[in-house]
């Protein structure tokens, strides 16, 4: 694999645990920890005392009895979840400037030693893409499931509503930490302990409003088809851990004092893969590809993502789905590529599974009317695109590419620059169909007509996002498909440009087949044009339904969400110079060793 | 908002949408480095006042007139439209000075190929190898000078048609994305502004058009957007053909890549130099083929044409006006700026096939012409057949014949706004387009027949009316390569020719002083056009007899640029063209 040394900082090397360095490697995940452990003791603070046994003394023991007015409101379960995102979020960030150190976590001495977490750039990115995802979905249900100030007067809706904030909140932080450490992950194990916390965490929060059929449905069917993928996925896991020995993503070296520790890790191993690698290789691909969305592994997403509040689908649609690309991105990318010539063994697999993938996504979203549903298979055919450039990266040593480290350090980048605005956009949509869910429903196209007159700013940022989707100019969205066919056709030349510079001829037929793959995304692009202009013309010039006429509700924080995505969606677009920058980096770091 | 929202919820409201906007536009600006600029000391007359001051304005009109009350937004009408009539207005006294030489005396005429006047330059994605660049030559300028004429014009025009307050802010829009287009040097920004310019003829479209507009507007967007990727993907190909240098200073960090033009065409003649065939000759086929669909679906060519004659009929006259009119255009401006100048050999190899389409949308447009009864539609496919000469004067491969081909578009950029204003006048009025329905009617609306009359006569290329001299030098051009083929075109210029005057004179002058009118319509209501609809067209019969009969006050430039385009830099170009100079 990449033998690059990064040139600024080795990584520090840090027993899990072992003492208090770990906490300020950590501090982010720490922060989150604090947060659930907030959400569990601090709504419980009343005024119970204990009595001391044989005496009559009582002691104030804070936790239960009557509740304090002040922290059992139901208001405050928000406040603590988007205060502890957002204090972790920065710490990600503040983690990610000038001479940050990489640490590498580990556990165990000498002979057993194994990798357990690593810090680095591209950890930080994912972590800062989970938390702003979730940390947006917070404040949208602030709106979408009001906490109301208990008095006599509530409805049973807004008793249920506050009966049921901390559990909402202490799911969304759980989730976000299982991400966090998904991102984090250096061993395959410690990757599937994070992906199952955070993916429960999710199956409760897809069924959270009991109230509602489609929401209890789509919780269980995704619930079973996840809980069968991630079985089939351990199953690989456990194959791959027979075969090896370790679980060990990556091989490492270690300097210790008493000499050379060398950890073996799948990287390696790989080159001498057998069968029974390429058998449990393929049963993880099914768990990662259910996490995706990938065809045919997509079939419960549709209705998870249209019987879940929308903001929960559109946590779904984006930190959901960049979890199981940061474990795809592992087990293709570091794990199985090969080390000498010849392309990977997976190349013409996920070649088909991409084109697949998009194409049933599109088509499939040409015929949905339920707007939630369109934009589940819009998820798909994204997904596709993805893993699009990841097929690009498996044809990297065909023997006309001269540089493939760099090549495959550029598609990465281009999924991560992907990846973190569809954040913007994708969950935008789900925020303004959150909005149309307060109105009344969302569950059919009729919810958008007219939206122009009744409200021009939301439907202007509906509209952004719609075109954004469909990758059309000067939009963020147009910028990351660009980058993902960049590093396709980046492949697809090899050293053609050289070979021309140095007066040779190539022949378009010299171009490596992945090409037409790009061909493919640029005319799946063309096909789902159609109906996210649908949704245009729906918005503006429809007439809105007969019983929806009056203006959309208040919901500031909600629309203060839906503008700031629009927002980045824009400036992303426009200029994006300096994420690509950072995005770089991290991919850097992602293939570097040490 | 309801109509009785307090005086301090208004004010809440467009103090969070202007907060918005200037901090969106702070964004944008503190993040765009602004730190290379090539020619210092040189004011960039382009970037700000001829791009982001359309665009930026039409963005704040729209926004803050969309936050008015209800009862507020009929008469924030009048304003808005004055405003984006100013702000039209004053690009034009920029470009028009530009030309004039008010602003300093730029030369066109001595330009060589890959130089460029007002060439600016600013990092914009450093990684990639995109900068904002910009600059005009004796192709774009003209280009430049039309779009800033034709908007104003258009707005003066449909002035007084019933079109609520957001639909001057979008001809606003439109402008800048435009000139964007033509004014950049980057290959990437082209792209961006290329796709910019549908989203606003989306909405003029959707929002304003006839009884199939949804149909209409979805067709055009979707058929336009899929040549456009194609040529996108063609472009990055190209893009990623370069040798990675990553120690340039001018190239990508991250790819050591750039997407200029300037580059590529460099690169290109470096090529043409040694004599040999850049990037080889299957790639540079393939190439061409890509980047022409793009630009051949959006000029429009034959069999790639049937979005316009949808889009047309049921754009309002606006719409149909500035499609027509400009952004056709970008269709072979394209052509021009990147197939025929980095892939000669290309062009030389498709050289046929090139008069082959030529010859069908001319030949095709003219004869589904005579079968129309519809003015628009048949003004839509009178379109057709004037870029089928655009074609062919590009297939002559004759200096004569590019030249030729760029004031095709120049002058059909005129005349074909003044047709649909003309048609939408009539509809406007007697509220039909069906040819045959009216008889008589220089008697009931004089100026509307004048005006259509002087119309058809400048489109079928009346001697002293601009159409003439395009028309004349692209056919010397095709006799020049093609020799006795030029009948073909000759002719059916002429039968069209005769149609056209059977139709005006049946419309305009039949019925010996009585009117006949369309059904249900009252001899009183038969109205003349407005004054409005008459300084628009006026203006547009002006320009038309004045690059007529005074042609070399743009042909200079285009001229010059064709012949740069064959004899300075592109020589090997001379030894590839079938029949000589």
């Amino acid at each position: 694999m990449t033998s690059d040394v990064d040139e600024g900082s080795q990584a520090v090397w840090q027993q899990l645990f072992s003492d208090g360095q770990t906490l300020s490697a950590l501090m982010p995940e720490f922060v989150m920890l604090m947060g659930i452990i907030a959400l569990i003791v601090v709504p419980n603070l009343g005024k119970a005392r204990i009595r001391l046994p044989l005496t009559k003394i009582r002691i104030p023991w804070l936790f239960g009895g009557q509740r304090f007015k002040a922290t059992s409101d139901p208001r405050m379960p928000a406040i603590i979840s988007i205060a502890t995102l957002l204090i972790s979020t920065i710490l990600a960030l503040a983690s990610l400037m000038g001479n940050a150190t990489r640490w590498i976590l580990y556990s165990g001495e000498s002979t057993n030693m194994i990798v357990l977490l690593k810090v680095d750039g591209f950890a930080r990115i994912f972590e800062i893409l989970f938390f702003g995802a979730l940390m947006l979905a917070a404040v949208a249900t602030i709106s979408r499931m009001p906490a109301s100030k208990p008095s006599k007067n509530l409805s049973v809706k807004a008793l249920i509503d506050n009966r049921r904030q901390v559990d909402f909140h202490i799911l969304l932080l759980m989730s976000g930490l299982g991400m966090a450490i998904v991102a984090l992950s250096q061993d395959l194990f410690m990757l599937f302990l994070g992906l199952e916390l955070a993916s429960l965490a999710i199956y409760v929060l897809v069924a959270f409003h009991k109230e509602s059929k489609a929401g209890t449905e789509g919780g269980v069917k995704y619930f079973i088809v996840g809980a069968t993928a991630s079985a089939i996925g351990l199953y690989g896991m456990s194959l791959l851990y027979i075969w090896h020995g370790n679980l060990q993503v990556s091989s490492h070296i270690f300097y210790a004092d008493s000499g050379v520790i060398v950890i073996q890790g799948l990287d390696r191993a790989f080159a001498n893969a057998d069968a029974l690698a390429y058998i449990a290789l393929g049963m993880m691909l099914v768990g990662f590809g259910f996490k995706v969305s990938a065809v045919p592994f997509h079939f419960a997403a549709p209705d998870a993502y249209s019987g879940a509040s929308s903001p929960i689908a559109g946590v779904l649609a984006t930190a959901s789905k960049a979890m199981g690309f940061i474990g795809l991105m592992r087990i293709l990318l570091l794990i199985s590529l090969p080390e000498g010539d010849g392309s990977a063994a997976w190349l013409i697999c996920l070649a088909t599974l991409s084109v697949i993938t998009m194409t049933w996504g599109n088509i499939a979203a040409l015929g949905s009317d339920n707007p939630k549903r369109m934009l589940a298979y819009s998820s798909v055919a994204h997904a596709g695109y993805m893993m699009a450039a990841l097929t690009a990266v498996g044809a990297w040593r065909w023997g006309h590419i001269s540089a493939p480290e760099e090549a495959a350090t550029w598609v990465v980048t281009a999924i991560m620059f992907h990846l973190v605005v569809l954040v913007t956009f994708k969950l935008g949509a789900f925020l303004v169909l959150a909005l149309l869910e307060l109105d009344g429903g969302a569950s059919r196209s009729g919810a958008l007509s007219g939206l122009a007159r009744r409200d021009p700013v939301i439907a202007a940022s509906m509209f952004i996002f719609m075109l954004s989707l469909a990758g059309v100019p000067p939009l963020a969205g147009f910028m990351s498909k660009f980058m993902l066919i960049t590093g396709i056709v980046n492949v697809a030349a090899g050293d053609a440009g050289s070979l021309i510079a140095s007066g040779g001829i190539t022949a378009f037929g010299d171009l490596h087949w992945v090409w037409w793959l790009a061909f493919a995304v640029f005319i799946n692009s063309a096909i789902s044009l159609f109906y996210y202009l649908r949704i245009g013309v729906i918005m503006f010039f429809e007439e809105a339904e007969s019983d929806r006429r009056r203006p959309l509700p208040r919901a500031w924080f909600l629309r203060l969400a839906i503008w700031s995505c629009a927002l980045g969606a824009f400036t992303f677009g426009v200029a994006g110079d300096h994420l690509i920058v950072l995005c770089n980096n991290a991919a850097e770091s992602f293939f570097a060793l040490s | 908002m309801s109509k009785n929202m307090s005086k301090k919820a208004i004010f809440e409201r467009e103090f969070s949408i202007v907060a918005t906007l200037v901090v969106g536009a702070g964004a944008l600006l503190l993040s765009f480095p602004l730190f290379f600029e090539e020619a210092v000391g040189e004011i960039d007359w382009i970037t700000i006042p001829m791009v982001a001051f359309p665009i930026l304005g039409s963005i704040i009109l729209l926004a803050l007139a969309s936050q008015q009350p209800r009862g507020m937004k009929e008469k924030m009408a009048f304003p808005v439209k004055a405003a984006s009539l100013g702000f039209s207005l004053f690009i034009l006294a920029i470009s028009s000075a530009l030309f004039f030489g008010w602003l300093g005396s730029i030369d066109w005429t001595t330009l060589k190929i890959n130089e460029y006047n007002m060439n600016h330059e600013y990092t914009w994605i450093n990684s990639l190898g995109i900068s904002w660049h910009v600059g005009l030559d004796g192709l774009s300028f003209p280009m430049l000078w039309l779009t800033t004429l034709i908007i104003p014009i258009t707005m003066i025009t449909t002035w007084e048609e019933n079109s609520g307050w957001y639909h001057h802010p979008l001809l606003l829009l439109m402008e800048g994305s435009l000139i964007g287009v033509f004014v950049a040097l980057d290959m990437f920004m082209f792209y961006v502004f290329w796709e910019l310019t549908l989203i606003p003829m989306f909405f003029l479209i959707l929002k304003w058009g006839g009884k199939d507009r949804r149909y209409a507007a979805q067709k055009f967007f979707l058929y336009t957007f899929t040549a456009s990727v194609i040529m996108l993907l063609g472009l990055i190909t190209l893009y990623f053909l370069q040798d990675p240098s990553q120690y340039l200073i001018d190239r990508g960090v991250l790819t050591g890549r750039t997407f200029s033009m300037i580059d590529m065409t460099n690169n290109a003649q470096m090529a043409a130099n040694n004599g040999s065939v850049w990037l080889g000759e299957s790639m540079q086929n393939a190439l061409f083929l890509m980047l022409m669909l793009g630009f051949l679906v959006k000029l429009p060519a034959v069999p790639f044409h049937t979005w316009l004659p949808d889009a047309h009929v049921q754009a309002p006259t606006s719409g149909s006006m500035v499609l027509a009119g400009v952004m056709l255009k970008m269709g072979a401006y394209g052509m021009f700026r990147l197939p025929l100048t980095l892939f000669p050999h290309a062009l030389a190899e498709y050289q046929y096939l090139l008069l082959a389409i030529g010859m069908i949308s001319l030949v095709y447009g003219s004869i589904v012409c005579l079968g129309q009864t519809n003015l628009k539609r048949m003004v839509a496919y009178s379109s057709v057949s004037h870029m089928g000469i655009v074609i062919l004067g590009i297939a002559s491969m004759q200096p004569l014949g590019f030249a030729g081909a760029i004031f095709m578009m120049f002058a059909h950029g005129i005349i074909s706004p003044m047709l649909f204003s003309v048609c939408g006048s009539f509809k406007h009025h007697y509220h039909t387009l069906e040819i045959g329905s009216t008889r008589g009617l220089a008697k009931a609306s004089p100026f509307l027949g004048v005006y259509m009359m002087f119309s058809w006569m400048a489109s079928l290329g009346l001697p002293l009316l601009a159409g003439f001299v395009a028309e004349i030098t692209v056919l010397v051009a095709v006799w020049m390569t093609f020799g006795w083929w030029v009948l073909l075109p000759a002719l059916v210029l002429v039968i069209t020719a005769g149609y056209y005057l059977w139709s005006m004179q049946r419309t305009i002058f039949e019925g010996s002083g009585e009117v006949v009118l369309p059904e249900g319509m009252a001899v009183e209501d038969a109205r003349d056009i407005s004054p409005w609809e008459n300084i628009g067209n006026l203006l547009m019969a002006l320009l038309i007899v004045l690059f007529g009969v005074l042609p070399w006050i743009i042909w200079d430039m285009m001229s010059a640029y064709a012949n740069a385009h064959f004899y300075f830099n592109m020589g090997g170009l001379l030894n590839l063209v079938a029949g000589g100079a």
